[in-house]
């Protein structure tokens, strides 16, 4: 994406994540048959359920289950317009600098038990407000996080996915009710202007989401004491009563800029710049020139190194071109600490650019752009990249379906007959389960066609060279492989054949959600039959695959299989049969638990973070053993 | 136009006293805003329930400020049920009479009836006239923003000692994530009251009136102003405060005319159907719950917010539901905010 062109916007603030994580842990949920696991000894289905709530309460101690009350949605707050680039550097002097940046998601991993494929899901974003400056974005496609890199924070006070950062990214098409409201702001005339060429498709926005806090707590590590604390709190909290989420936050910075034809609509498709070594020192990046410039990306890439969020200071890099051998062949520029400081950082989103020679831009197109410290290489071009469309699929089980991979060469679109694999993997990344040899067409393109036969999760993950296969122990890399991850949601013909009753459409379909969300007692009881029914259009229109992008489409986490929505339309359209129909005896507000029920595993299993793999590193934030 | 008694302000007692008031205005403000909107029919009105929403929850994070304000004094504050139709604590009116508040259904009364609550003290005369009922109530008086400024000039006074920090206090780590902080000192008060009063009625800029609160968004008294005149509120081209309503319309379908009784507190529901009787029981036990909750929070409770959010949503699904019993007339009754004594835990 062509965030990296100009004009761009850069904004900055925070972001809220409330998810329900109760479903990060492969004891309490079955991903691959997308159900709840229930207590199965108990008297009777609510009886489960309510055991399965309380179990989830009691994992924030003992498990790290640090949001049972989650409501999935995600926010930004604080956040604002803080500069733009018209391409003469960074500048605030517009009337719109400062206008708000407005966005609400609903936060869901299509792979609960892991940190690669997180979305939000939302209707729209705005710059601004109406009838005053303002940008106005519908959704074109939800928003989705790559890049995830687990060495962001080493300010050594980080607990959970505190380590890392990750590049959120979406476009908004200018066909699909995009509106600017210029008035006499310059750099919202030249967005309406540049909007009007034929290879603009409409606007892209990248964020950086770092620095991610849990309990409101920036100096908590894991397996601490203090964050035990935190945790009994919670569940005393809870187990009192109410309704009690606890949000993490990021911090965020982003960018807004055009989206072009040809450029990936989810997920960065510049010159990709590539981590080194085994012990990379940044994060990866992202660059693109013209004629005149070089812009670097470094959002995602500069370390933390303190609570202060102080960059680590690399000194001054260099910037080079060398060939396939790894001789330099052109000297490109050089980047102070100050350009990417934290002042720098937060002003202009980590966007960095360099002047460029003129004439020297045909030398470099197939050069590889590396990003030297005084000691060694950091970041290094990958030359060929092939990025998921979509990057997270949803399946339906014996519905056949077709993924594209669009490769690209120095960040443009390659032509046919690129050769490159398809690592089939395992759900956690970690495995490679099967190769698939793949050729580009003549638009730099390659299919990949989906059976369905199975229900469960893949990855699937491109390779160009033997240094990118993913190979066990560490396996998929998200800071050097693209990859799609695709989820077959199974037929459950045996829960469509059922009869429409309640009890059968409670057991099998709705107490799932029932147990795993109990916020959702605050706007619909799932465990109450009449409520259900009264809601029966609302509930229809919620849940109809027609609005899987929505923001309010239900269940959040859309893993509602055919058959189980099958089972509750046919209940919903057969009349009520009041004596099957009775309320369950689930309750949010659970009177007469004690506190002191809530053991504390003081045993809590947890791994040096140094050693861990990408794939432990990407459960530890999720459901599984924790890094220290 | 809302206006506050103001006594005369030299002791922090004085102080507390004038923020109980204020954790009464804003408390206040509540359920005729709630009324409106949980009245508006399903899948109707979308951006005026949207606004109305927005300004409900700013009302209650202001209230939450207030309540940090009065902790951070030492005081203790209370959440007091006042009646509908009644006017807000504290309000003497601009000529010695109180604006009555009515618990009105979505109509354009009901937002004139809002926009007089968040009336500021010079509202702009904006081309597209408001009208004539409101350009009466413009009238100079004290303000809920002049009230909030006086209490501002006064807490400057005091000395550091007067603050006591960390004490009860909500913050945002469960709702509302940026807008809800503890208040420590005179500082933090001065922050909490400059965001009630530019959320509420905008700010000034000398003589210049700017109708955007803090965060450049709309103040509660233009944002109902949008949904009243069914316009935008739009800047004018080349003009840094210049403001007009419209051209753009504000897309609103105002429901039919007394479908929805006002004031349900008035109301005789003996002789209603039993639904009827069982919903507003329903809703009145919801918000006696929140409000027994809401107590607990106010004084500093570990987590007692999170219980008063959780009857908030029983009150919004007991008054949705509340809205879809007919009454002998045919008509609908949504909550009366009542608040019932005799449930476990009471006040």
């Amino acid at each position: 994406m062509s965030v990296l062109e100009t004009p761009r916007i850069y904004f900055k603030g925070q972001v809220s994540w409330d998810p329900v994580t109760t479903n990060n842990y492969s004891f309490n949920y079955d991903e691959t048959n997308c159900t709840t696991i229930l207590p199965k000894d108990l008297p009777s289905i609510q009886d489960d359920v309510q055991k399965f709530r309380e179990d989830a309460v009691t994992q924030i101690v003992t498990q790290g289950n640090w949001d049972p009350h989650g409501t999935y949605r995600s926010s930004f707050y604080d956040a604002a317009v803080c500069g733009f680039d018209l391409g003469m550097g960074t500048s605030t002097d517009d009337p719109f600098s400062t206008s708000a940046v407005n966005f609400s998601g609903m936060l869901v991993d299509l792979e609960p038990f892991g940190a690669y494929t997180s979305q939000l899901f939302f209707d729209s974003m705005s710059f601004g407000v109406p009838g005053g400056y303002c940008i106005q974005l519908p959704r074109n496609s939800r928003m989705t996080a790559r890049q995830i890199n687990f060495g962001r924070n080493i300010s050594k006070h980080a607990a959970i996915a505190g380590i890392a950062s990750v590049v959120w990214a979406t476009t908004f098409a200018k066909d699909e009710g995009l509106q600017i409201n210029a008035l006499d702001s310059e750099i919202l005339s030249k967005f309406n202007e540049a909007l009007k060429a034929d290879d603009v498709l409409g606007l892209s926005v990248r964020i950086n989401a770092y620095r991610t806090i849990y309990y409101d707590n920036a100096a908590l590590t894991n397996g601490s004491d203090a964050m035990k604390k935190e945790a009994q709190a919670l569940a005393t909290k809870i187990a009192n009563g109410g309704f009690q989420p606890n949000p993490a936050r990021s911090h965020i910075v982003g960018v807004l800029g055009l989206w072009r034809t040809g450029e990936p609509a989810h997920e960065p498709g510049d010159r990709a710049l590539v981590q080194v070594g085994a012990n990379p020192v940044v994060g990866g990046g992202a660059a693109r020139c013209n004629d005149s410039s070089l812009v670097i990306d470094l959002s995602n890439s500069v370390p933390e190194i303190d609570e202060a969020l102080m960059k680590q200071d690399l000194g001054t890099l260099s910037v080079v071109a060398v060939d396939d051998l790894g001789t330099v062949q052109q000297t490109l520029g050089s980047i102070p600490y100050t350009s990417y400081d934290r002042s720098a950082y937060e002003a202009s989103a980590g966007l960095v650019t360099l002047p460029l020679t003129p004439g020297i831009l045909p030398k470099i197109a197939s050069l590889n752009l590396q990003v030297n410290s005084s000691q060694e290489t950091i970041l290094r071009e990958q030359a060929f990249r092939a990025i998921p469309m979509p990057p997270n699929f949803y399946l339906d089980q014996n519905v056949p379906a077709e993924a594209s991979f669009q490769v690209y060469q120095h960040g443009v679109a390659a032509g046919s007959g690129v050769n490159f694999q398809l690592n089939q993997m395992s759900a956690d990344g970690s495995t490679v389960e099967k190769t698939i040899p793949m050729k580009t067409d003549s638009r730099g393109m390659a299919k990949l066609s989906l059976s369905g036969i199975s229900a469960g999760i893949t990855a699937y993950v491109p390779s160009f060279t033997p240094d990118e296969v993913p190979a066990p122990p560490n396996g998929l890399n998200t800071q050097i492989n693209t990859y799609m991850y695709v989820r077959v949601l199974p037929a459950d013909l045996n829960i469509a054949a059922l009869p429409p009753t309640w009890p059968n459409v409670y057991r099998y379909v709705l107490s799932n959600w029932n147990a795993m969300a109990p916020c959702m007692d605050n706007w619909l009881r799932l465990d109450d039959p009449a409520q259900i029914r009264a809601y029966t259009s609302i509930l229809k229109r919620l849940t109809d695959p027609a609005a899987f992008e929505h923001f309010r489409f239900m269940p959040i986490t859309r893993d509602m299989s055919v058959g189980m929505r099958s089972l509750l339309y046919l209940w919903l359209d057969s009349p009520s049969d009041p004596e099957a129909e009775l309320p369950s005896r689930v309750r949010l507000l659970k009177k007469g638990r004690q506190p002191s029920a809530l053991a504390m595993d003081e045993d809590e299993p947890s791994l040096s973070l140094e050693s861990m793999t990408q794939t432990e590193l990407s459960r530890s934030m999720r459901g599984g053993v924790k890094g220290n | 136009m809302i206006c506050l008694a103001l006594n005369k302000l030299t002791t922090p007692d004085d102080a507390r006293a004038l923020l109980q008031t204020a954790v009464g205005v804003e408390f206040g403000t509540l359920p005729p805003y709630l009324y409106a909107l949980y009245s508006i029919p399903p899948n109707t009105n979308a951006d005026s329930s949207l606004l109305i929403r927005s300004v409900a929850l700013q009302e209650m994070i202001h209230m939450c400020l207030a309540c940090n304000i009065l902790n951070a004094l030492g005081g203790s504050p209370e959440i007091n049920v006042q009646p509908y139709p009644g006017p807000l604590p504290g309000d003497i009116g601009p000529n010695g009479t109180p604006l009555t508040l009515h618990l009105l259904p979505f109509s354009k009364e009901a937002m004139s009836q809002a926009m007089a609550i968040e009336e500021p003290e010079n509202p702009p005369d904006y081309p597209v006239k408001t009208t004539a009922a409101l350009g009466d109530l413009a009238q100079k008086a004290v303000t809920i923003g002049q009230f909030y400024d006086a209490l501002d000039k006064f807490l400057a006074t005091l000395p550091a000692a007067s603050w006591t920090a960390n004490r009860n206090q909500i913050v945002d780590d469960q709702f509302f994530p940026g807008q809800l902080f503890a208040v420590n000192n005179y500082a933090d008060a001065h922050r909490a009251i400059t965001q009630i009063v530019s959320e509420g009625e905008g700010s000034s800029e000398g003589t210049v009136y700017n109708p955007l609160d803090f965060q450049d968004q709309p103040a509660h008294y233009f944002r109902f102003g949008e949904i009243f005149q069914e316009r935008v509120l739009t800047k004018g081209p080349g003009s840094k405060l210049g403001y007009a309503w419209g051209p753009e319309r504000f897309a609103v379908t105002w429901p039919v005319a007394g479908h929805v009784i006002a004031d349900p507190g008035s109301h005789d529901f003996s002789k209603e159907p039993a639904a009827a009787q069982a919903a507003q029981a329903a809703c009145n036990l919801a918000f006696s719950s929140m409000i027994i909750a809401l107590q607990r929070a106010v004084i500093g409770i570990e987590g007692a917010l999170g219980e008063a959010v959780r009857f908030m949503f029983d009150l919004r699904m007991a008054a949705l539901h509340a809205f879809s019993v007919p009454l002998n007339s045919g008509q609908v009754a949504g909550p009366a905010f009542l608040y019932v004594s005799n449930i476990v835990g009471g006040k």
